[in-house]
């Protein structure tokens, strides 16, 4: 039975089903929800937004490490060719794929984090996905995600609805727990349910009117939330905004989740952590080199990113965009021109306070020997040690021995992706 | 025994009015819809008077004998579930041939058949809607069962027990799991309970036991590596072995595959989760020892039925201790039945087990005289989990005023009430299913081996109450496919107030607070059509704060 690896759904408020009271509702007056919340937020607070590759993301025809002769020994047909990298320090270049990455890079807004990922050695996308959204590795049993124990713990952060907001059917597993969290499928479709606007509103305030007239406890914080969320979605408009600067998101899921982002941080509701799944990366037969499936899905991505910066302008120097994914893939090429699971994958980061233009991490090599069971890059760098840079720097968290329990986070240890 | 008949007589006598003599008695009928709402998911129009007629405790009693009750109409509606008709062995077959005909495709694919999404093979389709149908199937009893109790207990196992249906083999495996180990002993012994899930081959997948093996150990069958996926790993081990580079890869992998020592996974969770709690006292010393225990239970290959094996070859054959007690060496098997019997009836399990019942029934926070009267019960009854319920309900924690209404319905509870509120008849198709998800909480997928947790703050959130007045909404105005509505059987149709009142009555059982009615009043003034100011009305009271709680 395949079932899609669709986690924890507590969800959005995203209709499924077209609700027809039109005909009792527009034979009425409509009343407009005309108070708006007073604008919640200040200006300038730090957003993180994280990408998950899910399946499995090959680091080594992301970030290509050209200069090594073993590399293009052990992947005679997928190996980027030298002539098509664009290099970016002479040993590692950037996948064609990722062309329209590479103004940001000289910008120093961009920065690769190589041979990084989990200290536990499973190569199950199911566990491995699990551990990097639990943070914590190798302990299957907590229940929650690291980003939804940052929202627990950081509480400097005024709660708004729009604090922790995942883009997708879902909420994942790292947003997974008792701080209040999101999952949006579509803005516009946000919020109560009827076919024409009017009705809309009458049910929206009809129900606002109950609950905030008999709920009592968490019922009644939540729903507070849910219709100020709704107004301010409405006050928004989401159905009318234009990115800026011509921004061109790529059509697809990812495009509109970094476009819907986009807007949030722009109408400033208090938008912190955002979150979106982009998937097809587990390559395991024709992976391509220059072109192919895993240059397709990088072209998406890099597209997808520059629009994001682009669409943002200035607003890029409050962001960061991380991406992550649950290992790597092989060194060696298979027999079907791909890659199997592997171990170490390859990170970006970018965003105006990111220390970019470097690829950062310690870099094992290629040779059997200092590979992780003498097959795949070894890893170098604990996704914690990432995750807890950008909470601690980016984001101002103190204390994250709640977020990650069981770990020290050691700023000695950060691979140094934040300016200082 | 001879106390508990006491117990159970003086219960019977004054419980109806509520224990206890410093708070206000319940009266019979909110009696009557405080049960429905713990013991049952809500009532069904009509069922309030009707309980309270019989009188709460008896009808208390009879739900605690299952058997006894007849239950003809949802056996009937169970036949139109073709899940019921495959078993293991079906699904086994269905999923081996799905993951081959997927690495097949594959192999022959362009680059357009790799991305992430399920190819849709005519099999891989059916498998979809029996995994649909699956999860429709647990709305639909919970809705329709007479036997209220029961169908709470197996979720309520389900959740204890969890496993997640989207991992590997457990999706072939969950459904035998539910119907075979879950459901025959949701009120049986809590030992009898804890050996079947720890020998189930969902169970043993899920938490990767089945791939634990004494250190050392090789399989009788290591040495002709055979080109045979297992269970969802999926190298790209079909189609022609031409090339010796390949075949070198292969025969690599497959030996990289062969399980190299023990996996603490299910021992350190059975402890935890399943028996003695995470303050059960025990250590990782015990754990590792568990898992030693443990070493050799397994499963076979999904084209060989997936079935309990167990492997002595994979059998850690030194001796063990766990929480002091001695193992000897060389009792196989036997080893992990002893250890689960020990467990199973260890006070620390009697407590985290006996506490978590409590949370369920009672209050999230659960009171300290509940679980010490379900603890006391256990002891007496080795574990009976119908003596231990049968304490909770006759105990004063369960009537008191403080813990009436004072629980959040999960998203199961609020659609399978919803439901039943509106005397709906689901069909087969994934509807309500597919709501409870959306409302956050999916049937069997459930990833971490927690289950969902107890407590309200995990399901309230803005997102989803949005969706349960959306789902309300639907559900009253009949929108909701596969769902038919009859609202006839409960509100006739009169003037506004009237109409109030009723839904008040058969919906919110009197607990329609004045504001909601002055919000309704207002909403149903100058409705015309008798029949949309009834749909109102109900979606109202559904998606509204009263009928969240119970």
């Amino acid at each position: 039975m395949t079932i899609s690896r669709r986690v924890f759904v507590k969800s959005g408020g995203i209709a499924l089903f077209s609700v027809g009271l039109d005909p009792l509702f527009l034979a009425r007056a409509a009343l407009g929800l005309d108070r708006l919340p007073p604008p919640s937020t200040a200006l300038h607070r730090p957003v993180l937004v994280c990408l998950f590759q899910r399946g499995a993301v090959d680091g080594l025809n992301m970030i290509v490490p050209h200069g090594d002769p073993i590399y293009y020994q052990e992947r005679p047909r997928i190996a980027v060719p030298e002539k098509d990298v664009l290099d970016l320090d002479g040993y590692f270049g950037l996948h064609p794929g990722l062309a329209a990455l590479k103004p940001l890079w000289e910008a120093k807004t961009l920065a690769a984090i190589h041979a990084i990922g989990s200290p536990d050695a499973t190569r199950s996308h199911f566990d491995a996905q699990d551990y990097m959204e639990s943070g914590t590795p190798g302990v299957k049993a907590t229940p929650d995600g690291w980003l939804n124990r940052y929202c627990q713990h950081d509480r400097e952060h005024q709660d708004t609805p729009f604090r922790a907001v995942a883009f997708g059917p879902q909420l994942p597993r790292i947003l997974a727990g008792s701080a209040p969290s999101l999952a949006i499928d579509d803005l516009q479709a946000f919020g109560l349910r009827a076919p024409q606007p009017a009705a809309r509103d009458r049910l929206t305030r009809a129900f606002e009117e109950l609950y905030a007239g008999s709920a009592t406890g968490l019922l009644s914080t939540s729903s507070r939330e849910a219709f100020e969320a709704v107004q301010t979605l409405k006050r928004l408009d989401p159905g009318q905004y234009r990115p800026a600067s011509d921004a061109d998101y790529p059509r697809g899921k990812l495009g509109r989740a970094l476009l819907e982002i986009a807007q949030l941080i722009k109408a400033d509701v208090g938008l912190q952590v955002a979150f979106a799944d982009v998937t097809g990366w587990d390559t395991h037969v024709n992976q391509g080199a220059t072109e192919g499936l895993l240059a397709g899905r990088l072209g998406e991505l890099g597209q997808a990113l520059a629009a994001f910066a682009r669409d943002l302008g200035e607003r890029m120097s409050d962001v960061v965009v991380l991406t992550m994914s649950e290992f790597g893939r092989t060194v060696r090429e298979n027999g079907n021109s791909g890659t199997d699971h592997g171990h170490a994958t390859a990170m970006l980061v970018l965003g105006g306070p990111v220390n970019g233009g470097r690829v950062l991490g310690q870099w094992p090599g290629l040779d059997p020997a200092q590979r992780f069971e003498g097959r795949d890059v070894a890893v170098t760098t604990d996704f914690r040690d990432l995750f807890a840079e950008l909470l601690t720097r980016h984001l101002g968290a103190r204390d994250l021995s709640a977020v990650f329990p069981g770990f020290v986070a050691d700023s000695q240890r950060f691979p140094g992706a934040i300016r200082g | 025994m001879k106390t508990r008949t006491v117990v159970s007589l003086l219960a019977l006598s004054v419980m109806p009015a509520g224990v206890g003599a410093q708070q206000p008695a319940l009266t019979p009928r909110d009696s009557a819809f405080h049960a429905l709402n713990r013991l049952a998911y809500g009532p069904r129009p009509g069922d309030v008077p009707r309980v309270a007629a019989e009188g709460v405790m008896r009808w208390i009693d009879r739900q605690l004998s299952p058997a006894g009750i007849d239950d003809d109409r949802l056996a009937q509606r169970e036949h139109r579930f073709d899940i019921l008709r495959y078993d293991r062995g079906d699904l086994a077959t269905m999923y081996a041939e799905a993951q081959r005909e997927r690495r097949e495709r594959k192999l022959a694919a362009a680059a357009d058949t790799m991305a992430d999404k399920d190819s849709a093979s005519p099999i891989a389709q059916r498998g979809r809607r029996l995994a649909g149908e699956f999860a429709d199937l647990a709305v639909v009893r919970a809705a329709l069962s007479e036997r209220q109790l029961y169908e709470v207990m197996v979720d309520v196992w389900t959740n204890h027990f969890n496993v997640y249906a989207a991992k590997g083999a457990d999706r072939f495996l969950t459904p035998d799991y539910i119907e075979h180990t879950i459901r025959p002993r949701a009120m049986g012994k809590f030992e009898d309970l804890l050996i079947a899930t720890a020998r189930s081959p969902a169970m043993l997948f899920y938490l990767d036991n089945w791939e634990s093996v004494a250190p050392g150990s090789v399989p009788p069958t290591a040495l002709r590596v055979r080109a045979r996926p297992f269970f969802g790993r999926r190298p790209g081990l079909f189609g022609p072995m031409r090339d010796p580079a390949r075949q070198d890869s292969v025969r690599r992998r497959a030996l990289e595959r062969i399980p190299k020592g023990i996996n603490e996974n299910y021992a350190r969770e059975l402890l935890e989760l399943h028996t003695l709690g995470v303050d059960g006292g025990y250590t990782q010393q015990d754990v590792i020892d568990v898992a030693r225990i443990f070493t050799g239970w397994s499963i076979e290959r999904p084209q060989q039925s997936g079935d309990f094996a167990f492997h002595e070859w994979a059998h850690d054959r030194g001796e063990k201790a766990v929480l002091g007690v001695k193992f000897e060496r060389g009792h196989d098997m036997d080893e992990g039945i002893r250890l689960l019997k020990l467990l199973a009836n260890h006070p620390a399990t009697m407590h985290h087990v006996s506490r978590k019942l409590c949370q369920r029934f009672v209050n999230d926070d659960p009171p300290d005289g509940c679980v010490d009267d379900a603890v006391a019960a256990w002891k007496r009854s080795s574990g009976d989990l119908r003596e231990v319920l049968r304490a909770i309900f006759h105990g004063p924690d369960f009537w008191a005023a403080t813990n009436v209404r004072a629980k959040v319905k999960t998203p199961l509870e609020f659609v399978v009430s919803a439901a039943r509120a509106v005397a709906a008849e689901p069909d087969t198709s994934p509807r309500l299913a597919q709501v409870v998800a959306r409302l956050g909480e999916p049937l069997y997928l459930h990833v971490a081996p927690d289950g969902y947790p107890e407590r309200e703050a995990a399901w309230v959130n803005s997102g989803a109450l949005l969706d349960r007045m959306n789902a309300a909404v639907a559900l009253a105005s009949g929108k909701l496919p596969g769902v038919t509505v009859v609202l006839d059987s409960i509100v006739s149709a009169g003037d506004a107030d009237q109409l109030i009142g009723v839904v008040n009555e058969k919906i919110l059982g009197g607990t329609m607070s004045e504001n909601t009615k002055q919000v309704l009043r207002r909403e149903l003034a100058g409705i015309g059509d008798p029949a949309q100011a009834r749909a109102l009305a109900v979606g109202l009271a559904i998606g509204g704060p009263e009928f969240q709680r119970q």
